[in-house]
């Protein structure tokens, strides 16, 4: 069978783009566990119990930039996470925006790569699926997915 | 990987032939066909059923997704159109108070300068009257003339002269007032709700 990501965790407040991500990782074959959160309280609050619990961790993050309905950004959740609950973590943005300053903030929250939402996610995704056992190395550099 | 026991594969081997129904999801990629090559074809076609059912599922995702982008964008602009209207409305009753509040001063400029005429015209009347009287009443003083009739009119004239003074600021007074009571009542009447911000009639 084609090699898998284990577990991708999704953050993102639009409950439609969970179908369209979870459709396209399974006829992409990226993974076949997948979990969705709605905001970023949820995200941290999920992670801060598979840290007490000593649960494993998912092997891949994709967080949304605006999460509406969360006190805090994408890139905030990214940065608790690779700095307060997480490590070895492969983390990185799914926004429909390009802006150049907010990517360079992901960077230094440590995020290790920008995938641009649109109608045509999948071969942004296959592309992604290429370069993950790069990120999970920490090989491979920041890079941005148009 | 997942083993199914014989009977279960050919359970689900006749479900598939008689009812055409198949197992769905994410874990047919797990199953184990232990080289059963009719199984391997179920599994096979399994995979393509649910391959197919998720483009469906994921092409119509996506329009829903578009359409509910287009909404949106839709109801944002409905929403600016609506709120441009709120200000137009505001503004159209801010300029009907202002064009009614012209008005008010307009009728009132009116009104004093008619009284001001009619004052003035009043008082030239009067003093016309009473300087005529007076010079008729002199002349028939000083000529010797019978003046019974003059004498008894010009003391007349002067205390009716004097009664209609009086009269006539009594008048202008009672005007005033009245303007005065009128004006007020017209503020109210366009007074605007704060809550509606129609005119409170």
């Amino acid at each position: 069978m084609e090699e898998m990501i284990n577990s991708i965790l999704l953050v993102d407040d639009e409950n439609l783009f969970h179908l369209v991500f979870e459709d396209a990782c399974s006829l992409l074959n990226i993974t076949l566990s997948l979990k969705t959160l709605n905001s970023s309280e949820d995200a941290e609050e999920y992670f801060k119990g598979l840290v007490q619990r000593n649960a494993p961790k998912p092997d891949c993050i994709f967080v949304d930039l605006n999460i509406i309905g969360s006190s805090f950004d994408g890139i905030e959740l990214i940065r608790r996470i690779n700095f307060e609950h997480g490590d070895g973590v492969v983390i990185g943005i799914i926004s429909s925006s390009d802006d150049e300053e907010e990517q360079a903030k992901a960077v230094k929250a440590g995020a290790q790569f920008w995938i641009i939402k649109s109608d045509e996610i999948e071969p942004r995704l296959e592309e992604f699926k290429k370069d993950f056992n790069g990120y999970l190395a920490r090989k491979a550099p920041f890079r941005i997915y148009k | 990987m997942l083993n199914f026991k014989k009977e279960t594969r050919e359970q689900l081997l006749s479900l598939a032939r008689e009812r055409g129904i198949y197992l769905e999801g994410n874990i047919i990629k797990l199953v184990d066909t232990e080289e059963d090559a009719a199984f391997d074809e179920y599994v096979k076609e399994a995979i393509k059923k649910d391959e197919q059912s998720r483009k469906k599922r994921l092409e119509i995702t996506k329009q829903v997704q578009s359409q509910n982008k287009e909404l949106t964008e839709w109801k944002k602009h409905n929403e600016q159109l609506n709120e441009d209207l709120k200000k137009a409305l505001q503004d159209a009753e801010k300029s009907k108070e202002t064009a009614l509040s012209d008005l008010e001063v307009l009728q009132k400029k009116t009104q004093y300068e008619l009284i001001g005429s009619i004052v003035k015209v009043s008082l030239w009347i009067i003093c016309g009257i009473g300087v005529i009287t007076t010079a008729m009443y002199a002349l028939s003083l000083t000529l010797q003339l019978q003046n019974d009739i003059l004498e008894n009119t010009w003391s007349n004239m002067f205390g009716i002269m004097l009664t209609n003074c009086f009269s006539i600021i009594g008048t202008i007074m009672g005007v005033k007032y009245a303007n005065g009571k009128t004006s007020g009542s017209s503020a109210k009447e366009i007074a605007v709700c704060k809550n509606c911000s129609k005119p409170v009639t």
